[in-house]
Order: C-alpha cells, then structure tokens, then sequence
C-alpha cells in the first residue's frame, strides 16, 4: 500500500469511527492499534502501550489536573461574583456597559486559569442572569460569554499553550507571553463590536436604569475596587516566582490551584459541595483529556510510522506546489474546518505534530505559530456542530436560549476572531513583540 | 437479564466506584510532591525523586480514574448524529461501536501485560539517579486497563438491557 | 519493517535515535541518506527522531521486539539490559580525546565484549564511535564544586550516579524538552554534551554558562539493530551499513573537534569558567573509587574496567601529546 493510501484510510476511518458517536479516545485508539497490528508488522502491537510511557514523560501535563482544578475552585465558590459586581457598578451605567464589563470579567479570569470551560460557568451563572435581568438581547448575552470565555487559553496561563508547547517543543513561558498581546487585543475588538452595535440599536443593551445607579453609593464603588484586587494576587502568586526561575512550571501550577483554594477559604466559600464537585470534576476532565491524548499519541506515532506523515508532506510541500504563506492559509482553513468536527485535544495530538512540521519546514516561528493554533481552537469551540462553547451554553443556560440563538450570537464574535486571525499573521510582531522583548530573538 | 450480569454490573461498577474515589485524591498527593519539591528546592537540596514519584502519580490518577470517569460519562464522543438519536437508538449504535474501544483497550492490557512481564524478568528501573523500580507502575498500568475493559463491558450490558427495555439500578 | 513486502520489493527498515531532529541533522541523517542512496533502492532505512514512534526509555525493547528495526544511541540514556550499560554514554573520567573510543573497541577488545553482550539479549551490535565530550552547561556560572550543590541537571543514569556526590541532582527528560525545562526552570543545567552540542541545539542561549573541567572526554555511540532482522539483510548491505555508520561516526569527530575548540574562543553565548585544577583533582580521585565500584559489580564489568585502566596507563607513560599530565 503506498504512503497517501495508509494516509488516506486512517484519516477516513478515524473520522467514520468518531461520526458514530463512540467515546473520541476509543475511536482513535481503534484506528491506531488496527492499524499498528495489520500494517506494522513485528513488535506493532506495542505501539499503543508505548503512549503511556511517553506521555508518563511530559512534565508539563502534571499542570494539567492543578489548572483545571484552579478552574473549577474559582467558579464553583463563586469567587468571580464580586469582580462581576465592581464590573457591574462601575461600567454598568454605560450603553453596553454590562456585556463589556463581562468582556473585561473574561480578561481577568482568563489571567486566573488555564481553559475556557470555568469562563463558561462563571459568565453563565454570574453575568448571564444579571444581563437579562437588564434586558440584554440574548444573542448579545450568549455570544459575549462564549467569545469571552474562550480568551482562557489564550491568555496565560493556558492549558492549550502548554500542549502545544508539548508538540512544537517550544518553550512554553514564551508561547504564554505572546499569548498576551493578541488576547487583550482581540477583547479590545469584541469591546469595540458591542460599542458600534449598541450605537447602531441601544435596544440591545440598555445602560443600568438611573434608580438602580442612585442606589449605588461611591463608598460602595470604591469599596468594590477591592475584588480587583484577588485575581492580581493569585495571578502574580502563580506568574512572579515562574518568571523569576524560582519554581518550575509545573510547582507555579500547584501554587496556583493553592491560592485559589486560600482565596476561597479566606471568603468562607470553600463549602464541601464546591470541594467535592471540584475534586470530582478534576479527575473527570484530566481523565478525558489524558486518554484522549494517549490515544492520539498512538495515533501519531503509528500514521509516522507507516509513513503516511511523510505523505503529506510531500504532497502539500512538493506536488502541490505552493508558496510557504500558500500553504500555511491552507492549514489554518483545514484547522477551521476540522475545528467545527473535532474537539481541540484531538486536533492537537493529531493534526499538530504534521502542521507543526511543515511549520518548522517552511521556517515559521512555532512561537507565534502557537497563537494561531490557540486562536483556531478559540474559534473551534465557536463553531457548530461541534463546539465545547457551544455545549456548555447550551447545559448552562435557561430554557429560552435555543440552539438557534446560541448557534446565531456566535457568529460577530467570529469574524472577529478570524480578523485577529488575519491581523497576526499579517503582523506576526503583535505576537512576538512580548517573548523577544523579554527573553531577545 | 439473568440475575448473575445484575450481580456482575453492580460488582464491577462498585469497584470501579471505589478505587476511583480514591484515585481522586491522588490530585492532593501529586500537589504535595510538588510542593515538597520546591521547598526542597528553596533550600538548594532539591529531592532526588519528587519529579518521577510525581509522573508515577499522575499516571496512576488519570489511569485507575478513568473506569470512574466512564461512569461519570466524562469522555467526550462526537455527537453530531448520535446527539439526535433516541436513547434507544443510542444504545444499539453502541452496542456495536463498544467492541471497537474493547479491541482497543484489550490491545492495550496485553502491551501493558507484556512490558510489565518483562520488566519483572529483568528487574527493569528507570534510567536516572533515583533508578526506581518500574513493574509497580506498569502493574498499575495494567490493572487499570483490566478495570477499563470490565467498566466497557458494564456499558455494553447496561446498552442491551436498554435495548431490551429493562431496568437496571 | 512492514508486515506485507512483495516479491523482489525493497527491505525497509525504521531506524529511531536518541536525538532530536536538530541534532540528527548532524549526526544521524547524513549517514542514513548516503546509505538509502547507495543501495539504490534495495534497502531503504526510515530514520526517526527521539522520542517520535517509542520514548526512548522503551527504546531497548522496541528494538529486541522488531517495533524499531534498528537503534542509534549509546547503551545508557536507552537502558540496555546488558553487563556493559555503565560504560555506554559518559563512564567518568575514563576518556579524553574522541580517537579513545575507536582505539578502545578496534586494538583493545571493547567491540568482542560488546558484541557478545548484546548477542545474549538478541540485538546485534554494528559499531561503536566517539562522539562529543562532557561538560556542563549552567545557568548559573560554576567556579568551584560548592557551586554544584542543589543544581537539578540533565544528564546520563551513569554520571548521575557518579556526579551525586557532588550535591547535583540528576535529572531525566525526554531529550526534546530539555530547552524547554531550561527555561521553565524544571532544570538548572545540562551535562549532556560538548559546547558544539550545546550551541548546535539551542542550549547555549538557554543556559549562558560553560564549565571547561569535563567529567569525560568522549561518549561511546552505537549503531544497533534487531538480530532477526539484521540476519536478513544481505551481506553486501550489512556491509555498506557498517562503512555508513561508521563513516557517521567520522563525521562527528572532526564535527565535534572542530566545534569544541571554535565556539570556546569565538562563541558569544556561553561565559566561560574553569574549576581550578586542585579541586578537580578531588573528581578525578572519586571518579577512580567510582571504577573500582562498578568493577566490583560483575565479572565483565571488572573485565571493562581493566581494559579502560590499562588504556590510560599506557596512554600516560606515552606522554605528549597523548597525556599532558
Ligand atoms: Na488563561
Ligand atoms: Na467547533
């Protein structure tokens, strides 16, 4: 069988054997072991067991089980409820001034920890009743907390970031740092959107009625203040003695899911509840996420193998013919369109190790190469059918939020996405600016 | 069902249950490691076995968690169709599509079994300074995997009694 | 190898080593290519770079089951279950210039003894070559051997070992990430390689510091391949992969003797320091203890550490410029 053949049929038999709603990391480890046991040859049934050595070997997913920890510690204890409120009172009183308060509550959890998903719980338990409440638009409200959560992974710290770095074998502290950039820009733009589009139809998002803004004393707004100060702490905790080479990456994480601990025993929210969903959730997410990798590694390691890696290689570098910018638009659109299909762990341990090195072939920096990656899987969260977003939304909030209008109010915050997209890879220095500045070229 | 696949589906799901509960906890040992790992640093000693012990850690925690994290139905599946499908219609796609991760679980305990053996035979330690012995977390490796094929095999019963319209608890 | 190979089709072999792909640039792929292109389509080796089909702590055994066909590495940093493991990679001190190696294993029978080791596992072993020497490289500058107390540093099972002494903690990674730990500050140092390595991968800016003292002077590499599949190949194949191999292993001497002398006086990364050599001397003592407690381990190893002493006592008494000291 040649290369393009092995090529062709494991990648058309992994997405057949996904499409039938099997659990992802078994559909994936199928393919790998058949693959391995009937095209191999000697020793091929070892393929897949070798993954576990391998990913036993990754430091860096040690972080993996503290940030989400992190996570889930900071949204089931609330701890984002006062933030919202100094948000609320303080940019309430503007035309769209709750849903870009959400946006800046988004900026800030994201600094706090590593994934989308504790954005999506906080924004739709905290800042989605409250946007109703005002008499927000739902497309509004459900689109400003979907892109809003998704900066998790693009602002360090982030989960995304470290697997990547996993791949590319890129220094993980500079993926994070150029991550910054473009995540506070890319809020910049949402911000910018919900200002043009309340101007255009203030309907959609009333200012605070001007009783409920008497009611708030300026004692009460300076106090607030204070809530601003926890996330800088826990953020600072987590970043200064990283930076500073005095703990390891993976130690800063245990620091991290500690200090939101402290944080919620400091507040008398640390409830058994918040411990045990916490504790319980963690292992359920590290869980799917570790097998989902392992299997993926397999996966990999086998398609490289058998040659089917080199396949396309050659068939996007050699026989097509194209231009190194020719062929890295074609990547990200294939990662756009994989991203409506494939949740982001399996388009990372699948599809990165091969556009990772074309990236490399090309001459590509993988540092901002990262962001582009990170800023896809923003997008892939976004996108229907499958969209991790798209989900949580659609279990977190109320009734009267259908799929339809979910599916709807994502698409401004898109475009704007993909314009952040397209702004970065016109000016790769947004990216690197940050990384070079700090650690030089 | 007979009354012996009852039994046998409460038996491994209460297993499963357990030894997963207390995997959970291994979460606060690998923070501890950690921890005892930078203040050892912090003091210019740093331990010898903190960064391994702490690997082993994560490995038995996502591994002797996961027949857990099944029941809890945290892994993830593609649901664009099968979302739309009855419960029914869901249980028979699976009571087709389980054999495919049995197969792949099956090859796994028996890569798993394999390595585990030999690094018996040959008294096998991991290549650094601290040189632990590795059939211990192989061994983890491979019971986990036995408890993941049994955790599948509870699915795939629970998937028929659906299909049969039985209850079970 | 693949499972289904038509008639008269090419023997293909996957070939994995322990380095990375910046590093097997150097010192894997153009042996590899010049081996693929003389044998003009009748055999063709796929290489892999560390850790892309099996971590290389599973090397040894993918290879003794067939999943690898064959292995470049030296017998520590894969875990050769064989008699002769210590003595792979950096055996401290034992070593000065890269010509040690071939001379050791051609006139003072190391190649016997390691053939006859690795045939008892199953694997044969095609040629051993002097790579590059061992230094450390800090991110903190070393100037004495108080400064190594606490420092968490990447290097092989056997001078861990040995180097424990000295309050380093040795550590384990995967090659790959050894920049990355460098930076996230899981490492402090490397004593892996010589300064051309270290500049080569990346490690120079990564670190900033060289120590000049090296705990030894040459690493002992390898070329392996599973027995079964090593008896298949014809004789002329086997012997062009052995003049290929070998002439990898040339490549890298006057690559690493070339490099090692250059990037000292010219290279713009690395500070470099000296421990003076009185305190040295308390190294060179320990690691001479350390010869005598693996020779008293097994027969062979006693049998090794003859050889390495006669080699040295021979190459002293020869004087300059064999020894200067
Ligand atoms: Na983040
Ligand atoms: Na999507």
């Amino acid at each position: 069988m040649s290369y393009e053949w092995i090529a062709i049929l494991m990648f058309s038999t992994m997405l057949l054997m996904m499409i039938t709603g099997q659990r992802v990391f078994g559909a994936i480890g199928f393919v790998a072991v058949v693959a391995a046991l009937f095209l191999w040859g000697p020793g091929g049934s070892d393929m897949g067991f070798s993954s576990v050595m391998k990913l036993m070997k990754w430091n860096a997913l040690l972080t993996l089980p503290m940030f989400v920890f992190m996570g889930y510690v900071m949204s089931e204890s609330r701890l984002a409820e006062d933030l919202y409120r100094m948000f609320h009172v303080w940019f309430g009183p503007l035309p769209g001034g709750l849903a870009i308060g959400t946006i800046l509550l988004m900026v800030m959890i994201s600094a706090m920890n590593g994934l989308s998903v504790a954005g999506m719980a906080i924004g739709a338990t905290i800042a989605l009743p409250e946007l109703v409440k005002h008499g927000y638009g739902k497309p509004m409200i459900s689109g400003v907390i979907q892109a809003g959560s998704s900066l998790g992974i693009l602002i360090p710290p982030s989960v995304v970031l470290v697997l990547f770095s996993l791949i590319a074998r890129q220094p993980v502290s500079q993926l994070w740092l150029a991550g910054i950039v473009p995540g506070l820009l890319m809020a910049a733009l949402f911000i910018i959107y919900i200002l043009i589009r309340t101007s255009l139809n203030p309907a959609l998002a009333p200012p605070m009625p001007a009783e409920e803004r008497a009611r708030i004393t300026w004692a009460e707004r300076l106090h607030l203040l204070r809530a601003g100060i926890l996330p800088v702490l826990i953020f600072v905790a987590m970043m200064v003695p990283f930076i500073n080479g005095w703990t390891s990456l993976t130690e800063s994480s245990v620091i991290g899911a500690l200090s939101a601990v402290i944080a919620a025993v400091l507040k008398r929210r640390f409830t058994r509840q918040v411990f045990e969903v916490a504790t319980r959730q963690t292992l359920a997410i590290t869980c799917m996420f570790m097998l989902i990798i392992m299997a993926a590694l397999s996966f990999g390691a086998v398609f490289d193998g058998l040659g089917a890696g080199r396949a396309i290689e050659n068939l996007f570098l050699r026989e097509m013919g194209l231009s190194p910018l020719q062929v890295l638009l074609l990547m990200q659109l294939s990662f756009l369109v994989m991203g409506m299909f494939l949740d982001d762990t399996a388009m990372l341990v699948i599809v990165a190790p091969i556009f990772v090195g074309l990236a490399r072939v090309l001459g590509f920096d993988l540092i901002w190469y990262g962001v582009l990656y990170t800023i896809t899987c923003q997008i892939a969260y976004l996108t229907p059918p499958f969209g991790y977003n798209l989900f949580l939304m659609r279990a977190m909030a109320p009734k009267d939020f259908t799929l339809g209008v979910i599916y709807r109010s994502v698409v401004p915050f898109v475009l704007i996405m993909l314009l952040t997209l397209g702004l970065i890879i016109a000016f790769p220095q947004i990216a690197l600016w940050l990384p070079h500045s700090i650690y030089g070229q | 069902m007979p009354a012996w696949l009852r039994t046998y589906v409460r038996v491994v799901e209460a297993v499963n249950y357990r030894i997963g509960r207390i995997a959970m906890y291994l979460l606060f040992v690998m923070m501890a490691i950690l921890l005892w790992s930078s203040i050892t640093k912090v003091f210019s000693v740093p331990a010898l076995w903190t960064l391994e012990m702490a690997q082993f850690t994560l490995v038995a925690y996502y591994l002797l968690g996961a027949p857990y994290s099944m029941q809890l139905g945290a892994n993830v599946r593609m649901d664009l169709l099968y979302a739309r499908l009855s419960p029914k219609k869901q249980a028979l796609w699976d009571v087709f599509t389980i054999f495919a991760l049995l197969f792949y679980l099956g090859v796994m305990l028996w890569g798993a079994w394999e390595s585990t053996a030999y690094s018996f035979s040959i008294n096998e330690r991991a290549p650094s300074a601290w040189r632990p012995p590795l059939w211990p977390i192989k061994l983890i490796i491979t019971f986990s995997f036995f408890l993941m094929i049994l955790q599948a095999t509870v699915h795939l019963i629970r998937d028929i009694a659906i299909l049969r319209g039985e209850e079970l608890p | 190898a693949p499972a289904v190979r038509a008639q008269g089709a090419p023997i293909k072999w996957r070939m994995q080593t322990y380095a990375g792909a910046t590093l097997g640039e150097h010192v894997a792929k153009p042996a590899i290519e010049a081996f693929n292109k003389i044998a003009n389509g009748q055999m063709e080796i796929e290489l892999f770079f560390a850790d892309q089909l099996v971590p290389t702590a599973e090397l040894f055994r993918a290879m003794q089951n067939g999943t690898i066909d064959a292995v470049q590495s030296d017998d520590d940093s894969m875990a050769s279950p064989t008699e002769v493991t210590v003595f792979g990679g950096y055996f401290p001190l034992a070593l000065r210039y890269s010509l040690d190696v071939p001379t050791l294993f051609n006139h003072y029978g190391l190649d016997e003894i390691w053939k006859a080791e690795y045939a008892k596992v199953g694997v044969q072993h095609i040629s051993a070559g002097s790579w590059d020497p061992c230094n450390f490289a800090t991110k903190q500058p070393i100037n004495s051997l108080a400064d190594l107390q606490g420092k968490r540093v990447f290097t092989f099972p056997t001078a861990g070992r040995f180097l424990a002494q000295f309050g380093v903690v040795p550590v384990t990674l995967p090659w790959e990430d050894i920049e990355v730990a460098l930076q996230t500050g899981e490492l402090d140092g490397v004593a892996w390689s010589g300064i051309t390595e270290d500049y080569t991968v990346g490690w120079a800016a990564a670190t900033g510091n060289f120590l000049t003292n090296n705990i030894s002077g040459a690493w002992i590499g390898h070329f392996f391949a599973n027995q079964k599949r090593w008896d298949e190949v014809p004789d002329h194949l086997k012997e062009l992969m052995r003049v290929c191999f070998d002439q990898s292993h040339y490549y890298r001497q006057h690559w690493y003797w070339s490099g090692e002398a250059k990037l000292r006086v010219t290279g713009d990364k690395m500070k470099l320091t000296t421990i003076p050599s009185e305190e040295w001397a308390t190294v060179e003592a320990a690691a001479q203890k350390f010869w005598d407690e693996i020779a008293a381990e097994s027969e062979t190893k006693a049998k090794v550490v003859a050889i390495i002493k006669e080699y040295n006592d021979v190459m002293s008494k020869a004087g300059p410029p064999y020894r200067y000291s």
